[in-house]
């Protein structure tokens, strides 16, 4: 009785997907504790490209309404904000990033999940990136490199003071 | 053996490996030097091996790019489709990716690629054209030879890795290493601003150096073993089988960039030009009689650089000057 409720359950859901992907991941993570400045966690759009990266910039809801405490924000804050701005806006544009153009619609994909999906006979031969986000993630790689070579340095001369 | 006889033959030893540069990996205790530490240098296949606290560890992103020598871990917290990771050296490395444990299900459709370049919006680092292996000999899938060949090499200071994993939990490790490269063709510059010899000592090939900024190169000295011919200078560089040509291009692929100058005749001296391009290219083309060299340098163009060009430009092309 339950599996047969639980299999026509998934068989609505399958016929019958939300109209709004964002809409139906929005609430599940209306229930997720705010942030300290008033503003709401952004859904995860950018998780549902596996773009990790581009969340730790930051994920704010660019239509969530600002509190008065940002109304004034840092220089530094206010260009990184645009920033993350624009690459969330081009992100749903899909002019960025959008390194599944060549498997489709993702949001089929999430609901196949009982599916598994033969490995693909072509290779994935490409990542849409473009070269300004390239040239970040260059720099970033780049400042992590001199950050660990200092750390590297320092190691080695507390080894040889000793 | 005698200590005389053992002695000569450490100093015989001890020269060999100065002169290939293996005299670091010798361990001398006690100043004594170890049986094992001979034999050790008959080994062509030293790795620089660091004591574990001296390796540099961190955990992956699903997008990401690594410069710096280490362990890199990946764990799929849910489903990761569409992954790939960057990996870039100095001009004068290659990079070596070994896989130390991979948790995967290969069945399940996931996988884990190394493509020998980088590629981006389906245009590759070194082209086709550029690169000495055919485009599938470029991509090595762990699901077909990784338990094999666990380490896999580049042909040039850049590499990419692919991959996708399905189930929650699934997980793995690389190695990534840069070797020396005596002679580098093929280079990405991790920055925009430098200089560079491109240097190709009698082989037939072609090999780019690509700066993905606008820059202004200054080119200051070119040497191409063939003979100045004056008949030449009408037909420009067409037929040379030796010369060096400036490409601008907004993609990876250069054969799909845009020539903006070409030299055909050795000289000294500074020559520069502002390639206003997302990415400007200096390429040599080899004949493989001659020795070929190429010194330059590049900076930055400024915005207001850029934006003096785009007024004074009435192309559509990237802009030049």
């Amino acid at each position: 009785m339950k599996l047969n409720f639980l299999v026509t359950t998934v068989a609505l859901l399958v016929a019958f997907p939300p109209p709004y992907e964002c809409r139906a991941i929005e609430s599940s993570s209306n229930q997720q504790a705010t942030d300290p400045d008033g503003e709401r966690q952004s859904p995860p759009v950018l998780a549902r490209l596996g773009e990790e990266y581009f969340i730790r910039l930051g994920n704010r809801n660019q239509n969530s309404p600002r509190s008065p405490a940002d109304s004034f924000p840092e220089t530094s804050q206010y260009s990184k904000r645009a920033l993350q701005l624009q690459l969330t806006q081009r992100l749903l544009e899909g002019k960025v990033g959008n390194i599944g153009r060549l498997d489709g619609n993702y949001a089929l994909r999430a609901l196949d999940s009982v599916e598994r999906e033969r490995r693909s006979e072509e290779p994935p031969i490409s990542l849409d990136l473009t070269f300004h986000l390239l040239r970040e993630v260059l720099e970033m790689a780049r400042a992590e490199q001199m950050a660990q070579q200092a750390h590297s340095n320092r190691k080695m001369m507390e080894i040889f003071g000793k | 053996m005698s200590g005389t006889s053992r002695a000569q033959l450490c100093f015989l030893l001890l020269s060999v490996t100065a002169l290939r540069g293996h005299a670091r990996f010798l361990d001398i205790q006690d100043n004594d030097i170890s049986p094992e530490g001979l034999l050790s240098l008959l080994n062509s296949e030293l790795k620089r091996e660091l004591p574990e606290e001296f390796v540099y560890r961190r955990a992956l992103r699903c997008l990401d790019m690594v410069a710096v020598e280490g362990q890199f871990t990946f764990t799929a917290e849910r489903p990761q489709l569409n992954c790939a990771v960057f990996f870039i050296g100095e001009p004068s490395d290659i990079i070596s990716i070994e896989y130390d444990s991979v948790n995967i299900d290969c069945r399940g459709g996931d996988f884990i690629k190394v493509f020998d370049g980088w590629v981006m919006k389906g245009e590759k680092f070194p082209s086709t054209q550029d690169h000495p292996l055919p485009l599938y000999e470029r991509y090595s899938d762990y699901c077909e030879t990784g338990v094999t060949r666990p380490i896999v090499r580049s042909s040039q200071n850049v590499a990419m890795l692919f991959f996708r994993l399905h189930q929650s939990g699934s997980s793995f490790t690389v190695t990534f290493r840069k070797l020396i490269n005596p002679f580098p063709c093929n280079v990405v510059s991790q920055t925009p601003e430098g200089s560079f010899t491109m240097i190709i000592p009698q082989q037939h090939r072609n090999c780019s150096f690509s700066i993905i900024y606008p820059v202004e190169i200054q080119i200051g000295e070119l040497s191409l073993g063939q003979h100045n011919d004056l008949r030449r200078s009408i037909l420009g560089c067409a037929g040379s089988g030796d010369f060096v040509e400036l490409l601008g291009g907004n993609g990876m692929d250069t054969s799909k960039m845009y020539p903006m100058a070409d030299l055909c005749y050795s000289f000294n001296g500074p020559a520069q030009m502002k390639v206003g391009c997302d990415n400007t290219v200096v390429r040599m083309v080899s004949s493989g009689k001659f020795v070929n060299r190429v010194s330059f340098q590049y900076r930055l163009l400024g915005h207001q650089e850029l934006q003096q060009m785009k007024g004074n430009s009435v192309e559509d092309v990237c802009l030049r000057a």
